[in-house]
């Protein structure tokens, strides 16, 4: 009863599971290595899906926005940055009898 | 009598506010304009990216404020910002101020230093200014200056953390920091300068707090500059923008900003 | 290929590309197909970085301050392009001991090429429109076809940035349609644009190798870097862009310009090969002068550089 306090480390765990997405935050699980906190991963997280990659990262290692930075992310909205400014475009390329271009047809 | 008093009064309160306008406009198109000359040529690949934004910011502020003086019956914006000669700029000198020697498509020799450092002391005196603005009696001002507002802070902290490195890492960097300063001190006397329209400002409600701004921006850059041990250069000003009084890096500028405008300001671009 | 790696380890890792299966930076590959990936990453890295730089003379001078904020967007996101693909490009370097550093010296130094053939002057506000438009476009469907390429890393990059490359042509859409819907000057200055672009624009893809093509093709179609061909990616470039330039009334200066119908190919006359072979060893027009331009500064910002690194 009066042993020594136990503690682990917190790990958080990335999965991928297309070769070509992103790893995505899956949930955090407690291990004493990255070894350990690997082995355990896939069977906490991801039993249900095929997957490609995993990366377990020591949470204390993790450089985490606070609630300052979250202020900071903060912005007016740029629709010049988006191609919804123009959308206009659609349209007279239809005037000049022409399928406007789209994502799929430029490649 | 009465009527006829407070004719001129009304009169003289709508051109208060042009004024604080122009100022806001001008002072946001030129360092963004400057910040937008780095574009390409940065000195870390990420910064360049991350930096441009922030001249994206200036730049979309500018455009804002232009709108609200067409949105007066001034002009289009555009015509507002491109098209009017140098003697009526409104911007600080602080901010038409070159990044360094040479153009930005040939032999630039720009200096990161100067370049953090004026806007560091911009984006400190811009937060006070849109403090009070938020309260402005001119709802369409107090909504602009509460929207951009919210974006200074990170403009402010960036500059910051790069001031911080550089005057961390010592030597040939904390010199280039040092000598900035005193430039930028040395340009910047007219960038708080309020008169003579601090009375009417205030009184007109177009920028409460006003009065206090150039006292607060004093104390906020002494007290930043205090933390390196640095005591600021005394503040100076081979013009004043505020008067239309300008260097001839101004003219450089708008020459630039407006050359295909200017080709043909009624057709559409 | 180097004889010295293990036959049975190589066959296996041709076998993985015949499987379409996708390699990642820290697999076991072949020397040569490292190599390969280099050359092509780190070119493809360093031109994103020097072909901001001629619509980046627009930036400032763009007409209106809608055009200011659209045009310092695209230059951004081309800057961004350069940083995903020196990611990509630094990961394969660096078992080689190699870093950002050296692959800029290496750019500096000449022996890393660049696509030089973008870099013409761009004397006019309608260059930055014809390059937005029609050089994106091409590169776009280079990098489109590289989204099968083998190497997982590129694939991931290209993925973000020709996400980004639509809103690119739109922008130059946008641009040319004021011009061509403008005055006569306005049009005129975009007729001049396309003419200056227009052989950079057919030599871009290369040469027609169909019968025999060079030994860096052949290896990077054999490791699936690559899946078609100079000349199939010119044929869809034509086959795109050419009604929708006319459409505008423009007219691309090929008085030969047409589509077989019989052949199923567009017929155009051969660009001067000799002077683009001259170009891609980097004599393009404007080419040592927007390398000056970047060195100076990459110079200039030494300083402040170290103060980073070492920022801990
Ligand atoms: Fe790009
Ligand atoms: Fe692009």
């Amino acid at each position: 009863m009066d042993g020594e306090r136990l503690t682990f480390d917190v790990y958080e765990v990335f999965a991928q599971t297309d070769p070509l997405g992103p790893h995505q935050h899956q949930f955090s699980l407690l291990a004493s290595s990255p070894e350990m906190a690997m082995a355990l991963a896939q069977e906490n997280f991801l039993r249900r899906r095929e997957i490609y990659s995993i990366w377990v990262v020591r949470r204390d290692q993790i450089v985490k926005s606070g609630p300052k930075e979250r202020e900071r992310f903060y912005r007016l909205k740029k629709s010049y940055r988006l191609t919804e400014d123009y959308r206009y475009l659609a349209d007279k390329w239809r005037r000049y009898r022409q399928a406007p271009m789209t994502p799929e047809t430029m490649v | 009598m009465a009527d006829a008093q407070s004719a001129v009064s009304e009169e003289k309160a709508q051109a208060a506010l042009q004024e604080l306008l122009w100022q806001l406009a001008d002072d946001d198109l030129l360092v963004g304009f400057r910040a937008s000359e780095w574009l390409g040529l940065g000195v870390h690949i990420e910064e360049d990216i991350a930096f441009a934004s922030i001249a994206q910011d200036e730049v979309g502020h500018a455009q804002r404020y232009y709108g609200l003086l067409e949105g007066l019956g001034l002009g289009r914006a555009d015509d507002l910002a491109h098209l009017r000669p140098p003697e009526s700029r409104r911007n600080s000198v602080l901010l038409e101020w070159p990044n360094g020697e040479g153009q930005y498509f040939e032999a630039p020799r720009y200096d990161w230093a100067f370049t953090l450092v004026r806007h560091h002391l911009y984006d400190v005196f811009e937060i006070i200014r849109l403090e009070g603005l938020v309260h402005s009696h001119y709802s369409p001002l107090a909504e602009t200056a509460a929207a951009i507002l919210g974006e200074k802070a990170y403009h402010r902290d960036h500059q910051e953390l790069w001031i911080d490195r550089l005057w961390r890492q010592g030597g040939e960097a904390r010199q280039r920091v040092e000598a900035a300063l005193a430039l930028a001190a040395g340009l910047a006397g007219d960038l708080a300068e309020t008169d003579p329209w601090t009375d009417l400002w205030e009184s007109s409600g177009w920028w409460p707090g006003a009065r206090a701004a150039r006292d607060r921006w004093h104390q906020a850059v002494t007290e930043f500059w205090a933390r390196y041990g640095v005591t600021v250069p005394p503040w100076g000003c081979p013009g004043n923008g505020r008067a239309g009084r300008h260097t001839p890096h101004l003219a450089q500028a708008l020459a630039v900003l407006s050359e295909v405008y200017r080709q043909d300001p009624t057709a559409g671009w | 290929m180097t004889t010295r790696e293990d036959p049975d380890r190589l066959e296996a890792f041709l076998a993985r590309i015949d499987r379409g299966e996708r390699i990642e930076a820290d697999d076991w590959m072949p020397d040569d197909y490292r190599q390969q990936l280099i050359r092509l990453i780190a070119m493809h890295a360093v031109s994103e970085i020097m072909g901001a730089l001629p619509e980046k003379e627009w930036v400032p001078k763009a007409p209106t301050l809608y055009r200011k904020l659209a045009i310092m967007a695209k230059v951004q996101d081309e800057i961004g392009h350069g940083q995903l693909l020196m990611r990509v490009a630094e990961d394969l370097v660096a078992p080689l001991g190699k870093t950002r550093e050296d692959l800029l010296d290496d750019l500096f130094s000449g022996r890393l090429k660049f696509h030089n053939v973008f870099h013409m002057p761009a004397p006019t506000w309608a260059d930055a429109g014809i390059i937005a438009w029609l050089v994106d476009g091409a590169a776009i469907i280079t990098q489109g076809m590289s989204l099968s390429s083998s190497y997982a890393p590129y694939v991931r990059a290209l993925q973000r940035i020709v996400e980004e490359e639509g809103f690119h042509i739109q922008h130059g859409e946008s641009i040319c349609m004021a011009l061509a819907e403008g005055s006569a000057s306005q049009r005129h200055s975009l007729q001049a644009a396309l003419e200056r672009w227009w052989p950079a624009l057919m030599m871009f893809f290369g040469p027609n190798e169909a019968d025999h093509p060079s030994s860096h093709q052949k290896a990077n179609l054999r490791y699936r870097i690559r899946t078609k061909t100079n000349e199939e990616l010119r044929q869809r470039f034509l086959t795109k862009y050419v009604p929708r330039i006319r459409s505008l009334g423009l007219v691309p200066p090929d008085p030969t310009l047409h589509y077989d119908a019989e052949q199923g190919r567009w017929i155009y006359q051969q660009p001067d090969w000799e002077w683009f072979r001259r170009i891609i060893n980097g004599q393009g027009p404007a080419s040592s002068a927007r390398l000056t331009l970047k060195r100076l500064t990459y110079e200039e910002g030494r300083w402040a550089r170290a103060a980073l690194a070492q920022g801990r």
